[in-house]
Order: structure tokens, then sequence, then C-alpha cells
């Protein structure tokens, strides 16, 4: 497994010297942040940005896993991962290095929109409750970079992948619980969002904020990126041999 | 025990056979896989690197099956494909360390730094790559492909898109790892660096090999003279009893004939009765070239550019 952390740092490195996106994937969760957070007048609750928070976090981690999917696949394009296939190291930590590097790259952007909301005037929390909201987001990011990756994968072009990336990310978005809780949506929209998997992180996020502890949520998070994740494996050994 | 040996190697792509039956031994040597584009070149190499089943036969690198011992396999070679795949936004070093690693060589930054003065790229070791020539990037990936000091080395293609002093500098250092006792297997379309730098080469068409030994003895074999004829105009097959046409392209036909001396005014006399302007001929000692064209066939085959199977070769080998 040591070669996981070799491509992660790689990874890393590509993408702080790509300088722009390191700070243009951070434009749109603060943009809705500040721009919707700040300033829709709510009714439901007297601090929409405490609300809208672990909405925008979620949705952080949304676009940084669905937008990591390409990495594996401009690898495979440019001729890299026939070289790595070539290496006697396990080929699956080609696949796992994309997966958790995806996934600590949303939280290092998920971090800075955090420390945003705070400064706007979020509210501050105990250790503890960030620590497990950050489980809950790697749980989460898991479960989408491996989609993503997967997707990306069997889809083999890039046009086709950005595609589908755009139609289902603001969709998702929308029909989750990030911008108002249950009792206010109309009777569709919370049979909608009740399915959301984001809506399962979003909620436990919440749960957290409040002071409970959300196993059902985690679990089930866990389960869905242990299984997505396995059917990314399943699809690379198919794609790579 | 040989370093590659494949029995009956062979490959479908659904109907389409891409390498057939392929049986073949190489060891300590520069051996040169030639052929048309899709002709099963790199379908080969890929089998042989554990990237890709063989669909019927066996083969062995170093000793250890390509099927069944996969990983042995790829720790007894290197595989340096022909896209130039080195990362822009890294440097040399960087680029090194990483295979280094991945390798899990000891002391893998001694390693490197010795590679990269090898390569002669220790000076610009901690410049991107970006900056780096085609000639740069080809070395860096032969200090990617030499850090676990393979025994086998893949070479796709290795001197394409370089100019020509670069291309001489690669091959310099193919020879000298050849000297240590590696084994190199490449592919190439350049006939004459086939000639010059490579003990045996293997001529493959539409998967199957035609020919295979050194380029001297397969030069020797085809033991005719060979006339050029630069041609103005429509060109007709003037038909001569012993001058047989091996191949035409850009009007310039080449034939084969036994004794060019006397087969020269015979053929001058039959392109004037013919009606065909002959700007030039000229007679000359058959090159690896010529040994490719009349093993292979014609350089445009007449067959139609078939949609499907073009689209097929063109996925397996992303």
């Amino acid at each position: 497994m040591r070669g996981v952390i070799w491509y992660i740092e790689r990874d890393f490195l590509r993408w702080v010297r790509g300088r722009v996106a390191v700070f243009s994937a951070l434009v749109m969760p603060a943009a809705w942040l500040i721009f919707v957070g700040l300033a829709l007048p709510i009714r439901f609750t007297d601090n929409y940005l405490d609300f809208i928070t672990p909405g925008i976090l979620v949705m952080t981690m949304l676009s940084a896993g669905l937008s990591g999917g390409t990495l594996l696949m401009f690898d495979k394009i440019l001729g890299f991962l026939n070289k790595f296939l070539a290496l006697p190291a396990p080929r699956e930590d080609i696949l796992f290095g994309k997966i958790l590097f995806v996934s600590l790259r949303g939280l290092i952007q998920a971090t800075i929109i955090l420390v945003i909301a705070v400064l706007i005037g979020a509210s501050v929390y105990s250790p503890l409750q960030y620590g497990l909201t950050y489980l809950i987001l790697f749980l989460f990011g898991v479960l989408l970079s491996a989609f993503a990756t997967t997707l990306a994968l069997y889809l083999e072009d890039h046009d086709s992948f950005a595609a589908v990336n755009t139609m289902i990310s603001m969709p998702l978005f929308f029909t989750s619980s990030a911008l108002m809780p249950y009792n206010v949506m109309p009777e569709w929209l919370r049979t909608l969002a009740s399915l959301n998997p984001l809506s399962y992180a979003i909620d436990a996020i919440r749960a957290v904020d409040a002071g409970a502890l959300p196993l059902v949520q985690i679990v089930s998070l866990a389960i869905l990126g242990i299984v997505v994740t396995a059917i990314s494996v399943q699809v690379f050994r198919r794609v790579t041999v | 025990m040989n370093a590659i040996e494949t029995r009956d190697l062979t490959r479908y792509y659904g109907v389409l056979c891409a390498v057939n039956h392929l049986t073949l031994s190489v060891d300590r040597e520069v051996f040169a896989l030639l052929g048309p584009n899709g002709s099963g070149k790199t379908t080969t190499v890929l089998m042989l690197t554990t990237m890709l089943h063989p669909t019927e036969g066996t083969a062995t690198v170093c000793g250890h099956d390509v099927l069944r011992e996969g990983e042995e396999v790829r720790r007894s070679l290197s595989y340096v494909p022909q896209d130039m795949a080195v990362d822009i936004k890294l440097t040399g070093r960087e680029n090194a360390l990483l295979f280094a690693r991945l390798y899990g060589v000891t002391a893998p930054k001694d390693r490197v730094d010795e590679l990269l003065a090898v390569m002669k790229l220790i000076d610009r070791a901690d410049d991107l790559v970006k900056t780096y020539s085609g000639g740069m990037r080809r070395r860096l990936e032969l200090v990617q492909a030499l850090v676990h000091k393979p025994e086998v080395l893949f070479l796709d293609e290795p001197t394409l898109g370089l100019d020509v002093s670069a291309r001489a500098t690669i091959w310099e250092h193919i020879t000298a790892l050849k000297k240590d006792g590696m084994t190199i297997f490449v592919t190439t379309h350049y006939m004459d660096e086939a000639d010059r730098f490579c003990d045996r080469v293997g001529i493959i068409s539409n998967g199957s090999l035609l020919a295979l030994d050194a380029p001297s003895s397969l030069k020797a074999r085809l033991s005719n003279d060979v006339i050029t004829a630069h041609i103005d105009g429509t060109f007709r097959d003037p038909g001569v009893d012993g001058i047989t046409l091996f191949s035409f392209a850009n009007n310039e036909a080449s034939f084969l004939a036994e004794n060019g001396r006397e087969a020269l005014p015979l053929l001058a006399d039959a392109f004037t009765r013919a009606g065909v302007r002959v700007r030039s001929l000229a007679l000359r000692e058959p090159t690896l070239d010529d040994v490719f064209l009349h093993t292979v066939g014609k350089p445009e085959e007449p067959a139609g550019f078939d949609q499907t199977k073009f689209r097929t070769m063109l996925r397996r080998r992303k």
C-alpha cells in the first residue's frame, strides 16, 4: 500500500502547481455562502448561515469529487496509466491513490470554506464536533470520488464525462436538504431529498452541530462508499487488462 | 533461459487477429520489431509487459509467465510507451524519484542522481519538465525506466519525433545498456536505425512474423540489386523478364534484378517502348527498407479503409 502515498504526492504536487485551479474551485461555494447564506430573507431560522454551512461544505466535496474523476481519465489518455500499470506495485494502488487524493483535496477546500463561514459569522463548535464533521465529509468524499472515477473510466472520453458531470451536480444539490429543512419543503421534494445521499451527509453534519451522534447516516455513508469503491475496483480491473 | 520467450502468442480483438501465433526468443541483444501501422507491434509489447492478456499461446520474461506471474514479470522489466508521458508540472528529479519509490528502490535519491548524471540531465534536474526538449524528456523516461536495474527494457518507438542528434544520443544509451547485459526490445518505423543499431530484427505484418534475422543477413538474402526509377507522369510496369517491380510510391519505382548492371539498359529500353518518361535510374545495394517493402508488400494496400477495424485498434492502443 506504500505506492498509494507516492501516487497521492504526485497528484498533490501537480494540483498545487496548477495555481489557478486551487482557487477557482473555491469561488462557487464561497459565493453561495456569502450571497445566499448572508442575503436570503429566511423565516424558519434566525441564523441561516449556520443552517446552510453544512450544505455548502457538502457541495464543496461534491464538486471536488466529481471533478476529480477526470484525473484518472487524463492519466489514461496521456499514457501515464500504461506506465504505472507496468510497475510491480499492486495496480489497485493507482485507483486508491486517486480516490484518497480527491477526497483529501476536497477536505482542504472544505476547510477554507469553513474558515470563511466562521469569519462571516457562523457559530464555532467543539473540536469533537469538527472531528465528526470531517469524518462525515471524508466518507462522502470517498463515495463521490469513487463514483466519479468509475464513471470516467467507463465513459472513456472527457466531453461526455463533463456533460454528465454538469447534468447531475446541480440537480443533486437542489434536491438535497442543503437549502431548506424537510418541514418547509413541498411534498414531492421531501421524498426526493430524503433519498439523496447528499442529504445523508448534510443531515449528519447538522445533527453533529446540534450535539447528536448520527450513527445511521455515518454507517450508511460508509457502506455506500465501500460498495461504490468495490464496483470501481471491478471496472478498473476490467479496463486495465 | 532466454530473457524473452514466446510460443504461438496470439491476440484477437473480436474477430480481428492482431497477433498471430508469434514464436520468438530474444536474449541479451537489441531486438527490433518492425512493421507497418496496425501490424501488431504494440499489441505484442503490451502482452509481454502483462498489460494485455494473450488469447492463445504463452510468453515468459526472465523465466516468468506473463499470465500467471505478472508481478515478477513487471519487476524484471521496464516499459517506455511511445506517448512521452512525463509530468510537465514536476521537475525531472521529482519525475524520476516517483518511479524509484514506486519500484521500492533502496536509497532512491542516490540512484536517481546517479542516473540523471548518466543521462546528462543532472544540471537541469530541478527545472520543471515543461522546459525540457523532446530529447531530454525521452532521456528522463529512460531514467525512470532504469531506476530498478531491469533485465529487459521495452521501448515503443523510442526516437519518434526527435531530431537527428537526439536520436543518436538515445541509441548511444541503448547500445551502452546492451553492453551491460540488458535485453532491449524496441519497436520502430526507422529502418536505418534498426539497420545500424539492432542485432536482430523481426518484420511483422497483419500480426504474423514474416522475417527474423540480423539486418545484414536479411539484406544478403535479398541477393539481388535494387534499381530505382524516377518517373514523370503516368507509370506502367514495363514487364521485363527477370526484373521484378516490388514497390511504387511518390513517382519512384523500385525493381529487383539479379544483375543490376545488365538490367539497367534493358529497363531503360523497355520504358521507352512503353512510353514512360524516366527522369533518372539508379542502381544500389539493397537496404533494410527494401527488405521491409519486399516482405510486407506494397506500402499502400489497395484494401479500403475499414472504419470498425480502425476504431477497435485505436481503442485498444489508448
